[in-house]
């Protein structure tokens, strides 16, 4: 799997699917997303991402329900798939490995 | 997630935002979209009320305008992405059909080189005319616009009728802005100009340079004006006497560099000091001095309400109306004019003034008004006028509109070519809005391609432009603030105007009707096309007749009897620089071969010469009733002998009288106001100054034109005297180079240390009218265009007809029709849209020009030839274009056009 497969945002994205899962869609990860990072995120990048991450097959959709809120609409639900959970513990590995590395007095202290 | 009645904000989400993004998104991805827009919306306005939420809602719908959501999903797609999908729409945003609609309009234009040429090159000039007419009218427009309290600054303008004489004056006394700043809180500030362009002889090493653009001004000017400087301080630069400021061309002239404060000038043999020296005067301003001298230096009477000298400027406080602000004269004129009026004159009261018809009205003219509306005497600069200005941009608009039209029929008339690719399009499924949207796009793109060969076209005539237009004009301010706004929105506009026919009609087609090839008969018969053809010959015809209108009145003012003979008439500026050895110059100038007679007066019958304003009056008693306000004009014996003027009445001055010293020598114009049965022997009284002098009537001359011929003779007198500013010879020579020659040499001897200026008489007089004439050579060649242009979509459509009719005239011919027979048929239709085009443009082109000839006080009449010429010159026009055409149809081998298909 090539690494540059996956952008930063698209590994968020891809990582708040599988924590909501199964209530995971563009509403729900934006508004985790903005609680956990502080920033305000818009459901139309993170609707953009999922539908690259959908094209990359990380990810599958299905209809969900309607709801009053929606007008009426419906929402699509995402799923992490099975190549999307691999790239998910590939990336998380490399990261561990990187972190393990690290000499602890070399790494700078924010207070 | 609905856990609670979200309701109370249902309605609230932006609609007009929805109806953006429902437009943008593809078709399939509008139901998620929506759904989490409006979601988000109510967790929003839950928390932080609706009014915020609402501001992010439009943020987030901004969010969705990126390719990923507006790309519409192919036709073969993903599967999981045809929810909505057994029908995809067509859309305009579909970049595949964008991309057919250009390859199409590509091979159009390729297909028929000839034809798309004519349409872009024809436009390209329409635009191209329209561009350089627009830069010339903003130019126009923008006058004086550069100074900071521009729109607050007005001129003192005085209008004043003394004895039946009316003068438009620009000039007040000297004391009449101090007064109006001192009595007036609405007044903030004011400035005087004296002595504007009064020639200064000024010593640049050993040479003398005769400097004209020079002025005495106020200190104040620099907190009235915008003129800002480069070295020095403009705010005290004018305070002292014998200071200067000068341009930053004028220090490099005469410095070498533009830092050159404290260093010093000599000016008429006195000593000035630069003290400050300002950029060049912009070239749209309405006054370009090159020295501004401390007003310290004038010596003048001060104090004076009455003689009128000084141009005179005031900054009216923010928000004062200036009309309202004018009521306020006629206090000035009781408190102020009235009591010196009474010390000089025998006038008491207002009312003793305005018996016998007097009036004086001063008023606040606009600045930025100046250049466009504004026609006094002592004028600045030479004005502009603003009804060039309109007739301009008339001509800009019609030649523009002329090639729209022909850019319309063109293409409606090659429509017909392609009423089969739209009956395919049709068949397979396009709507009307998306062929009407093909059109306009395709006519956009042609006139984009117009513009950019228009803006080459602009770029390559400029230089000629400008010598017409004696402008200097750059094609880059095309490309800034007040045109660029204008230039980007052009194609835009002119593409739907021109695409828009074509664009309707060619959408309208049935494509049953179409694809079984019946549509063409109904092509061949537009009304519509007819109309535009009409319209287009009516504009050339209107704008043809103009031309010749006004060319005809400019040769009538340049060969009429002006009252003297202004050929071969050699005049030398300068010449009051010889001092006393004057009459020795003008005494051995008459000793030349080819000089026959000459003259020294600084007064002359055409512009750029001294003018003075005299009241004289019948009785020794000056009264309000019997003033009459003339030109006072100081010459010697030979004036009106070498001017070639003739005398009606009496003798010209003459040495054999001892007493001519107190004769005058008057016009018929003032002969007339006089009212003297035989004026010769009559006296006059020179007003004004209480100890007047009686003069003597001994002739009066013939009236001739001293004014622009807009103008009507005013009354006016010789008296003999010394006046040297100027030298006027009549000369009769075969060799022109060799006198002049002679007569540089004979200067060279003098000791007047001023290099040798001279000009004949009849180009002096032709600079009086140079604006008419430039207003003539545009519209000449603008009216040209207007016409090439015609006769280019003439052309492009009479091609078309010959091709339409092919088989027609290939029938008429197995038949025995002749070669003339078919060309007439042809040219028939043609050639009646023309004369329906000349009887509507006549009635309309006689009521334009007269309005234009009402302005001039010696005009032709307009006669019929000229519209019988306009008629049949573009009768002959359209013929030669159209019967190239035809003709070309007419000789064809009926066997090629019959066999085809």
């Amino acid at each position: 799997m090539r690494r540059s497969d996956l952008g930063e945002f698209e590994e968020v994205v891809l990582l708040a699917v599988a924590v909501l899962v199964p209530k995971a869609y563009s509403v729900m990860i934006a508004e985790e997303l903005e609680r956990e990072t502080g920033q305000t995120v818009s459901t139309g990048a993170v609707h953009a991402a999922l539908q690259r991450l959908e094209q990359k097959g990380y990810v599958t959709s299905v209809m969900g329900e309607a709801t009053a809120e929606r007008g009426g609409r419906r929402k699509r639900l995402f799923t992490v798939s099975a190549l999307g959970g691999r790239v998910l513990t590939e990336v998380r590995s490399v990261r561990n490995r990187l972190w393990e590395r690290i000499v602890p007095p070399t790494l700078l202290e924010w207070s | 997630m609905p856990t609670e009645t979200p309701k109370p904000h249902r309605q609230t989400a932006p609609r007009w935002a929805d109806r953006l993004l429902s437009w943008l998104v593809a078709p399939h991805l509008r139901e998620e979209v929506l759904g989490d827009l409006h979601e988000r919306y109510q967790l929003r306005a839950k928390r932080l009320g609706a009014a915020k939420a609402r501001q992010r809602y439009w943020r987030d719908v901004l969010a969705y305008v990126r390719p990923a959501f507006i790309k519409r999903q192919p036709t073969v797609g993903m599967p999981h992405h045809r929810r909505f999908g057994e029908y995809p729409s067509t859309s305009i945003f579909s970049l595949d059909m964008l991309q057919n609609y250009l390859t199409i309009a590509w091979r159009n234009l390729r297909n028929q080189p000839f034809l798309s040429f004519l349409n872009i090159f024809g436009l390209a000039l329409g635009l191209a005319s329209c561009l350089l007419i627009t830069l010339y009218v903003v130019d126009e427009l923008t006058y004086d616009r550069f100074h900071e309290k521009a729109d607050r600054i007005y001129r003192i303008n005085v209008d004043a009728t003394f004895g039946g004489t009316e003068q438009s004056l620009t000039q007040v006394g000297d004391a009449m802005g101090a007064t109006l700043k001192k009595d007036y809180p609405q007044v903030e500030e004011f400035v005087r100009f004296y002595g504007v362009n009064e020639s200064k002889i000024v010593r640049k090493g050993n040479e003398s340079i005769d400097e004209r653009r020079s002025v005495y001004a106020d200190p104040t000017l620099f907190d009235v004006f915008t003129l800002p400087a480069l070295f020095g301080n403009t705010k005290t630069a004018l305070n002292a006497p014998n200071s200067v400021v000068i341009t930053e061309s004028t220090a490099r002239n005469y410095f070498g560099t533009p830092d050159v404060v404290g260093k010093t000038l000599e000016v008429n043999k006195a000593l000035y000091t630069v003290t400050a020296v300002i950029h060049d005067i912009p070239q749209n301003s309405h006054f370009h001095f090159d020295f501004i001298f401390s007003m310290k230096n004038v010596k003048y009477d001060w104090g004076n309400y009455l003689t009128s000298n000084f141009q005179t400027y005031v900054v009216l406080k923010e928000g004062v109306d200036y009309k309202a602000f004018n009521r306020n004269f006629s206090q000035i004129i009781e408190k102020y004019l009235f009591p010196q009026a009474k010390q000089k004159m025998q006038i008491t009261s207002a009312k003793d003034f305005n018996r016998g018809g007097n009036r004086l009205v001063f008023s606040l003219f606009p600045l930025t008004d100046i250049h466009l509306r504004s026609d006094r005497r002592d004028e600045l600069d030479v004005n502009g006028n603003i009804q060039f200005v309109s007739i301009f941009s008339a001509i800009a608009l019609f030649v523009l509109l002329i090639a729209c039209v022909n850019f319309m029929n063109l293409s409606t008339a090659r429509s017909a070519k392609r009423a089969k690719e739209v009956g395919i399009r049709k068949a397979m499924g396009t709507n009307r809005k998306a062929l009407i949207g093909q059109f306009l796009a395709e006519s956009t793109l042609t006139v984009t391609l117009s513009l950019l060969l228009a803006l080459g076209l602009t770029a390559l005539i400029m230089p000629f432009f400008n010598e017409l237009a004696a402008k200097t004009l750059s094609v880059n301010r095309l490309f800034a603030l007040p045109i660029l706004p204008f230039l980007l929105v052009l194609p835009i506009v002119v593409g739907f105007v021109a695409g828009s026919y074509p664009a309707f009609f060619l959408s309208g087609f049935n494509p049953i009707a179409v694809l079984k090839g019946t549509i063409g008969s109904g092509l061949r018969k537009s009304n519509f096309r007819n109309a535009l053809v009409v319209f287009q010959f009516a504009t050339s015809v209107i704008l043809m007749i103009g031309t010749l209108i006004v060319y005809r009145q400019l040769n009538y003012i340049q060969t009429k009897n002006l009252g003297f003979n202004k050929e071969q008439i050699l005049i030398i500026d300068g010449t009051h620089a010889l001092g006393s050895n004057v009459e020795a110059f003008k005494n051995e100038l008459l000793t030349l071969p080819g000089v026959t007679a000459g003259t020294l007066s600084g007064f002359l019958p055409v512009s750029s010469s001294q003018r003075n304003g005299r009241t004289f009056s019948k009785e020794p008693v000056t009264a309000a009733d019997n003033m009459i306000d003339t030109q006072n004009w100081t010459v010697d014996y030979d004036y009106i002998g070498t001017m070639g003027m003739k005398m009606v009445k009496g003798r010209n001055f003459s040495k054999d009288f001892g007493s001519d010293a107190s004769a005058v020598v008057i016009n018929e114009s003032m002969a007339h106001l006089l009212g003297f049965a035989n004026p010769i022997g009559q006296k006059i009284y020179a007003g004004a100054n209480g100890a007047s002098t009686p003069l003597t009537i001994i002739g009066v001359v013939k009236d001739f034109n001293y004014e622009s011929l807009r103008k009507n003779i005013g009354p006016l007198v010789f008296s003999l005297g010394q006046s040297t500013a100027l030298a006027s010879f009549r000369v009769n020579t075969q060799n022109l180079p060799n006198l002049l020659k002679q007569v540089e040499s004979v200067w060279q001897k003098m000791p007047a240390g001023v290099q040798f200026r001279y000009r004949f008489m009849d180009e002096a007089f032709d600079t009086m009218y140079r604006a008419e004439q430039r207003v003539g050579q545009i519209s000449l060649t603008f009216a040209g265009l207007a016409i090439l242009i015609a006769s280019l979509g003439l052309f492009g459509l009479a091609t078309y007809m010959a091709e339409q009719r092919t088989k027609e005239i290939g029938i008429r011919k197995v038949l025995g029709a002749g070669t003339t027979g078919i060309v007439t048929l042809l040219s028939r239709d043609f050639l009646k849209l023309v004369l329906i085009a000349i009887l509507i443009a006549s009635p309309v082109a006689w009521y334009v020009m007269n309005r234009w000839l009402q302005d001039f006080a010696y005009k032709i009449s307009i006669e019929w030839w000229i519209f019988a010429l306009a008629g049949l010159l573009s009768i002959g026009i359209a013929l030669v274009t159209v019967s190239f055409q035809s003709i070309k149809a007419a000789l064809m081998n009926p066997v090629k056009s019959l066999r085809s298909e």
